[in-house]
């Protein structure tokens, strides 16, 4: 096993076997709390030495601007330790230590609700729930097509680590790299939001290959669905519902979702609204419990009740799907008042067959200012992350409001 | 109708800072030649939606400019 690949990187020219894995982390003998690095394997390492350490780690992405990070961190205070590096390193300690460890935390920022990102917690109950070690998962090969800093993406970062899998990075790459990287690299495994399976379209080849295909993050389109076909011929397809906040709770074939047994008494459907048991969900300021359940916002229908199955009807929070990324609207609206010549704005996504939803502004400017869409956007940049920017932008002279005075949002 | 599309393309690459290096014809690939990325792409359908009225993407099988100007000519 110690040979297996643990991390490659092919665009990069990087590959790292287990050995080498544990050897580089036996090398480090300090460690801080607050992770925020474009380098995966860097990451990695990290988030294995918070484990083998039994400490707090909080994973910031790396496009947040130091700006955004001050306002982002100013409750919490970073840990700094020294320590004697770790003598022998294996899977098996790690897997021993996640079972005993008593203060590991894993704290993601992620775009929240109330106009600033927020921190969600998770411990390992909410992390490794759906993590599923087995031995003929062991040749698993896992194309690595999320952030690190990404819910999902720390999910397969388990189920590829706990497994002595390989992780082949697939995220950030254009099409003809990840077209390669899949064949050549031997993945056997995807888990990725439709936009990205999308950039593989339309497909000059088809990957024999892959086995897994999980799509998460935004809801697939039957038409998506039958393209992947010809383009996986031999993978089963998996559809996960899984949020910030939980994870991934569901998985099913369809759109339709049969609730596991072991599940069951941890979700609750009111007024068509889901709710998902506080036990299942990472712990944040920000998060409004009621009483013990956290309401996801989803509109569900109940097909049935017995085992307990459901569809999804829409999500009922105004965060904009794009493409597979959460913006709030509001946030965007914010910065952009922020800009000295900026009277109004109105920040709206807009359907878009390629990332699902695109952010648009329509903005009008003070008497006398004049900014093109060009200035804007590099004003933007450096300020809140790349896909929140408006990628559609209007200067007009008024903004058109709703019946009720209100900004008119779609 | 290949000049306006070409200028979509053109002042596309410029907004997000790259300078067209090559010559925009038929055969360009949008992803191998230009390098867009997802979201660049996204954009390019809703310039070439305001301007012509066609979802191009739809389906998602484009890959050259070559094939926008054909669905755009099959619509009009």
């Amino acid at each position: 096993m110690l040979d297996d690949y643990f991390f490659v990187d092919r665009v990069k020219n990087i590959s790292i076997n287990y050995s080498r894995l544990f050897f580089d982390l036996q090398k480090i003998k300090e460690y801080t709390s607050f992770c925020q690095l474009d380098d995966f394997y860097q990451v990695f390492n990290q988030i294995i030495l918070s484990i083998l350490l039994d400490k707090e780690i909080i994973l910031i992405d790396a496009d947040f601007s130091e700006e955004e990070k001050i306002n982002l961190l100013n409750n919490l205070n970073e840990q700094k330790i020294s320590f004697e590096s770790f003598k022998e390193i294996s899977l098996e300690k790690i897997k021993q230590k996640l079972k005993t460890n008593k203060n590991w935390r894993l704290t993601l920022f992620t775009s929240g609700t109330t106009g600033r990102p927020k921190g969600i917690t998770h411990n390992k109950s909410t992390l490794l729930d759906n993590v599923r070690i087995a031995y003929n998962k062991k040749d698993d090969i896992w194309g690595y097509a999320y952030s690190v800093t990404h819910m999902a993406g720390i999910q397969v970062f388990f189920q590829a680590l706990l497994n002595g899998n390989t992780i082949v990075k697939l995220f950030g790459y254009n099409r003809k790299q990840i077209i390669e990287s899949i064949q050549k690299d031997g993945v056997t495994h995807i888990s990725a939001t439709p936009t990205f399976f999308r950039l593989l379209l339309p497909n000059e080849s088809s990957f024999t290959n892959v086995k897994r295909i999980t799509f998460g993050g935004e809801k697939l389109s039957n038409s998506l669905k039958k393209n992947m076909v010809d383009v996986f011929p031999k993978a089963k397809f998996l559809n996960v519902y899984a949020s910030t906040e939980a994870g991934a709770i569901f998985a099913a074939e369809g759109d339709v979702f049969e609730i596991k047994k072991g599940m069951q008494s941890f979700v609750m459907v009111k007024d068509s609204i889901l709710f998902i048991h506080k036990c299942k969900v990472g712990e944040s300021e920000e998060l409004v419990l009621e009483e013990e359940w956290y309401n996801t916002g989803d509109l569900v229908e109940v097909l049935k009740e017995d085992p307990m199955t459901i569809r999804f009807l829409s999500r009922k929070n105004e965060m904009l799907n794009v493409g597979g990324y959460k913006v709030n609207p509001y946030e965007v609206e914010d910065i952009l008042r922020s800009l000295k010549a900026v009277q109004d704005v109105r920040v709206f996504g807009k359907t878009n067959s390629v990332l699902g939803n695109i952010i648009c502004a329509d903005i009008v400017l003070h008497d006398g200012h004049n900014l093109t869409k060009q200035e804007i956007v590099s004003l933007l940049k450096g300020k809140i992350q790349d896909f929140k920017i408006p990628r559609v932008v209007k200067i007009l002279d008024s903004l058109e409001k709703t019946r009720t005075g209100k900004i008119k949002r779609s | 109708m290949e000049e306006k599309l070409n200028g979509i393309i053109t002042e596309l690459m410029e907004y997000s800072g790259n300078v067209l290096s090559i010559e925009v014809n038929e055969e360009t690939n949008l992803r191998d030649d230009l390098g867009l990325d997802s979201f660049q792409l996204a954009e390019l359908t809703v310039h070439i939606e305001e301007e012509f009225g066609i979802d191009v993407f739809e389906d998602g099988l484009v890959n050259t400019v070559g094939e926008i100007y054909k669905k755009i000519s099959d619509a009009g």
